[in-house]
């Protein structure tokens, strides 16, 4: 209840380094000489925002393993709070990914590999939600989700991996194991974007994981009340 | 594209995240709040309800 409910440092260290880099992406990095042109400047948060949402979504596949071998609620716990995290930046990916879209291929949307399977994976975790609020017995619902969530996670490496292995998308692939393609004052301003995202996530599960624990503190006291 | 164009894009994508990420900032600080409140009371009504703690336990 203490320790975990705030993470100032982490929140303050976040913000620092994600404002430093949207400012070198506007005042450093050149503006982009391809046909995406000015609007490229929205991959400085939506890069990072997608690594760090199938990051997100990993801790949850790692907590729901150690949830299943354990039978612990702190895994529990964990990999709800991580899918809940992953599914708000996935639908920041979504949505800014829609609007560059617009601008760099003149279309809101195509069913092209990445995103197909980056909408898949929402509607799997969305789906995840769903098998939760279905199940009332605490520990049913646990084993139930972390098994869900272990079939969930198949599509994300296959999301990262759809525009290396089927290039046939619009969609640009930024890391490739020759390098990252950008120019130095454009690979800055991602890392610090990037390393401010990361940063942000760990601050929000820290400060969700404290509210999930008042919530079952909430919820004993209520039963021992009732009881 | 223009840069004033493209522009429009961007101030709508940053816009976008921002608000988003605010807005759970917030609701989470609110939801701790609450739930800080509500345990507050709740241990207050156990140690009421204790037996021999004040008067309605010793009944």
């Amino acid at each position: 209840m203490k320790q975990l409910v705030s993470a100032p440092a982490l929140f303050v260290g976040a913000g620092i380094f994600l404002v430093v880099g949207v400012l070198l992406a506007f005042l450093y990095a050149p503006i982009d000489a391809s046909t995406m042109g000015y609007s490229q400047k929205i991959f400085f948060y939506h890069a990072p925002i997608a690594e760090t949402a199938l990051v997100a979504f990993g801790i949850s596949f790692v907590a729901a393993v150690l949830y299943l071998r354990s039978q612990d609620p702190k895994w529990d716990r964990l990999g709800l709070v991580c899918i809940r995290l992953g599914l708000l930046f996935s639908i920041l990916v979504m949505a800014t990914g829609m609007i560059w879209g617009k601008a760099a291929w003149g279309t809101w949307w195509d069913w092209e590999p990445r995103l197909t399977t980056f909408l898949l994976v929402c509607f799997l975790y969305v789906a995840y939600f769903v098998l939760r609020s279905v199940v009332e017995e605490e520990q049913r619902r646990a084993t139930f989700a972390a098994v869900f969530a272990i079939i969930a996670f198949i599509d994300v490496p296959i999301t990262f991996f759809a525009t290396r292995f089927l290039p046939a998308g619009m969609h640009p692939v930024v890391i490739t194991a020759g390098g990252t393609g950008m120019p130095g004052s454009m690979f800055v301003s991602f890392f610090l974007s990037m390393i401010g995202m990361t940063l942000l996530l760990v601050a929000l599960i820290r400060r969700d994981l404290g509210v999930e624990e008042l919530r079952d503190r909430v919820s004993d006291l209520k039963n021992s009340i009732g009881g | 594209m223009t840069i004033e164009e493209g522009a429009k894009f961007v101030a709508a994508a940053y816009a976008i995240i921002l608000a988003v990420l605010v807005f759970y900032y917030f609701l989470s600080a609110r939801r701790v709040n609450t739930l800080k409140r509500d345990v507050e009371l709740l241990e207050q009504e156990v140690q009421r309800r204790q037996p021999g703690a004040g008067e309605a336990g010793g009944t």
